[in-house]
């Protein structure tokens, strides 16, 4: 009985030790991998409205799980919005960071994190592809194969049509959200 | 000169990956390119030598019978520093290597090396064992990793190094790929070995 | 010893049969498909055969000579195997293409398990496997149709051409078995349009297009009538045996009826199941490549088990799966279950003692 109580008194020790260093560890990494999350998503949210200096958000759409962000200008004035589209495609999900002008015409698109087919669906993180998107308004959010202008990825139009519908059921849920935020536009 | 001889073992003579046959879930996982291979095979030397050396060092105060989960609770600790660190300071090869980082703690090569070699040797030995295996397991990771960034993407570390006119063999970088490279290369080494 | 030859019962008669001749005819039975590919597509089919042919050939003799064992190429089977390879490539590819799979199919598919007779797949379609997975845009995308005698029979590529204009355009770039897959996804096309582009492919008339060969595809599936001509020479010689290719197709034509139509069970037509197996590579692969005798079981029921698994496998990928067609995957993965069956159906020797 001794023996067993002295084992499991050892691991305790060393599970003590690790857990402590470990902690003190983490209390160094954690505000940087906080920051770098934070700064990750401020950029992807700049590279689709470079020209604006900051972003709030203005709520949330999809059951919450799309929070829609309004860009604005140096002087304050609404020159946009920006959310985060996901919907699952061939083989993983794909997010896509869409920015908004303040007419809904699309400014530009970023894939930010996929994990399709090399060499098909990956293709998307392309920038020749994101361009396609640029001045697109959701009427025109149509892939190729079914009748509309988006030329879809060679061998990838699973991936083309997901991202493309990704946006198109954000889109059709944003109005609610952008209705509180156009009060407190800046008239020019 | 003993010291030298047990650096090296872990590169050719016995190497983790082709001759040992240990550590092949993340081998294939993650050597779709020389980049993801470095990341991963310097994580796993890391854990490796450090966890190598406080074996060595708690060798004897621990009573046998626990010595495997107090072996994987020193793993883990290292595993989940290299997971945090590589997370603050190295976010880009962090997010690529994603759930391979934490899999590292179930390694067969570290385990391995634990139980085989620092639970009963010195500090000094075990340090260098652990060394020499990860530096072992990196340079198979590479080289593999290599073979198939060229062979499916053209690129070597993220360069272009053939003609644009070079259409990839998609496939190397695929999961097919991953067991193909390896299997033809454990064939050649094993075709050396026996000649 | 004696369990690994003696496969059924004694008496056994011998054949005088070789590995040689066996091969040779095999390629010679394939050669009307490769003289109606000729005419359909051009000279350029050819070409690319030969490329695939040359390149099979050469790598067998040098791998052989690398492991210093007698260079058997003039057995034919390394031209069968690059022989199938171009078959089931697109007459647009580039030279390089057949090369690429003939190298692949030569080394890794039969020479490094110890050369004909050691292979556990099929090379040829492991090599098709690998070309489709490393270059999925130039061997799944944008089939020609046949150019030079396109008018000679009135359909056009498909047999669609009097289809509603309004029809995406998917329905009348693809190959007859992409229009059938793109009408299961109703993002693509809707119901009523689907209905009508259905009872357009399961027609006479789309049949005997894909009976004859007018219709877009790969270079060796383009004749469904001149391969059964082959089919037939070599069943005629007891080359192939008829059990794998007729539960094949016959698995698929049950399977199709029941399953294939867009409105529920039963809902297909009767001509539903024929416009599957003309089209696409199913009489090619059932035929020449199902049969292959070192890639499938030696037991008659194995043979059965053998070709409804194809059958299954094949209906499952046409109807749900991700690619049009499954043919050349079914026949892989049933390759790999072979030994399972051949160990389950060894027939019993007649007055054994059950021990």
């Amino acid at each position: 009985m001794k023996y067993y109580l002295k084992l499991g008194f050892v691991l305790l020790i060393i599970t003590v030790i690790a857990s402590g260093i470990l902690a003190f560890i983490n209390s160094f990494t954690e505000p940087i991998i906080k920051f770098n999350e934070q700064k990750q998503k401020e950029e992807a949210r700049r590279e689709v409205h470079p020209e604006a200096a900051s972003f709030d958000s203005i709520g949330t759409i999809n059951n919450e799980t799309i929070t829609v962000y309004a860009a604005r200008a140096e002087n304050d004035s609404l020159i946009g919005y920006t959310f985060l589209a996901v919907k699952y495609g061939y083989s993983s999900d794909v997010k896509t960071m869409v920015g908004l002008r303040s007419d809904l015409s699309i400014n530009k698109i970023k894939i930010i994190s996929q994990a399709e087919t090399p060499g098909l669906g990956a293709n998307c993180t392309k920038p020749e592809f994101q361009e396609k998107f640029s001045n697109l308004k959701y009427d025109n959010l149509l892939v190729d194969k079914d009748g509309g202008n988006i030329t879809s990825i060679t061998g990838a139009t699973i991936t083309t049509r997901t991202i493309t519908n990704s946006i198109k059921e954000a889109f059709d849920n944003l109005d609610p959200v952008l209705k509180n935020t156009k009060t407190e536009e800046v008239t020019e | 000169m003993r010291l030298f001889q047990e650096f090296t073992k872990g590169f050719v003579k016995e190497n983790p990956v082709f001759v040992m046959a240990l550590g092949l879930c993340p081998t294939l996982a993650v050597t779709s390119s020389v980049e993801n291979a470095i990341g991963m095979g310097m994580a796993a030397t890391f854990v490796l030598a450090f966890s190598n050396s406080i074996i060595s060092l708690i060798k004897n105060l621990i009573p046998s019978k626990i010595r495997i989960p107090a072996y994987i609770v020193v793993i883990a600790s290292f595993v989940t520093i290299v997971d945090m660190v590589m997370n603050a300071y190295f976010p880009e090869i962090h997010k690529n290597l994603g759930l391979f980082i934490p899999l590292i703690v179930v390694n067969c090569i570290i385990l391995g090396r634990a139980e085989a070699f620092a639970s009963k040797n010195n500090l000094l030995r075990s340090v260098i064992d652990g060394l020499g295996m990860g530096l072992g397991f990196t340079l198979a990771l590479i080289v593999i990793g290599s073979i198939r960034e060229i062979l499916g993407a053209g690129q070597l570390l993220g360069y272009n190094i053939l003609p644009a006119t070079y259409k990839p063999v998609l496939v190397a970088i695929l999961a097919p790929g991953a067991f193909l490279v390896m299997g033809i290369l454990m064939g050649l080494m094993n075709l050396k070995k026996n000649k | 010893m004696s369990q690994i030859y003696a496969v059924s019962a004694a008496p056994h008669i011998k054949q005088k049969i070789s590995v040689s001749s066996v091969m040779w005819q095999v390629a010679l039975a394939l050669t009307p498909a490769l003289l109606a590919a000729v005419v359909f597509f051009g000279i350029r089919s050819l070409e690319l055969t030969i490329y695939g042919i040359l390149a099979a050939v050469i790598t067998e003799a040098l791998f052989q000579k690398i492991r210093q064992v007698p260079i058997t190429v003039t057995d034919g089977s390394a031209v069968v195997t690059g022989m199938l390879i171009s078959f089931n490539l697109n007459v647009a590819s580039p030279w390089w293409l057949p090369v690429a799979g003939s190298v692949f199919a030569i080394t890794i598919g039969k020479q490094i398990f110890g050369g004909l007779g050691h292979n556990p797949m099929n090379p040829a379609l492991l090599g098709r496997a690998f070309l489709v997975a490393s270059w999925p845009t130039l061997t799944t995308a944008g089939w020609t149709a046949s150019a030079p005698f396109k008018n000679l029979f009135e359909g056009s590529i498909n047999g669609l051409k009097n289809l509603p204009s309004n029809i995406p355009d998917v329905i009348t770039s693809a190959t007859p078995l992409g229009v059938a897959k793109a009408l299961r996804d109703p993002a693509i096309i809707s119901r009523d349009m689907a209905e009508t582009v259905m009872n357009k492919l399961a027609d006479m008339d789309t049949i005997r297009h894909l009976f004859w060969g007018n219709i877009g595809g790969c270079i060796g599936e383009v004749s469904a009538g001149l391969l059964l001509l082959g089919a037939a020479y070599l069943a005629y010689k007891h080359i192939i045996e008829w059990r794998i290719p007729v539960s094949y197709i016959a698995t698929v034509f049950v399977l199709i009826y029941v399953f294939g139509g867009i409105n529920g069970l039963f809902s297909a037509s009767i001509l539903l199941p024929v416009f599957h197996i003309f089209a696409g590579g199913l009489i090619l692969g059932a035929f020449f490549m199902a049969t292959d005798m070192v890639t499938s079981p030696v037991t008659k029921r194995g043979r059965y088990i053998f070709g409804i698994g194809c059958g299954i496998i094949t209906v499952v990928i046409r109807l749900v799966g991700g690619y049009p067609e499954g043919v050349s995957y079914s026949i892989l993965l049933m390759n790999i279950a072979v030994p399972l069956i051949d160990k389950y159906t060894v027939p019993k020797p007649f007055g054994e003692v059950r021990s």
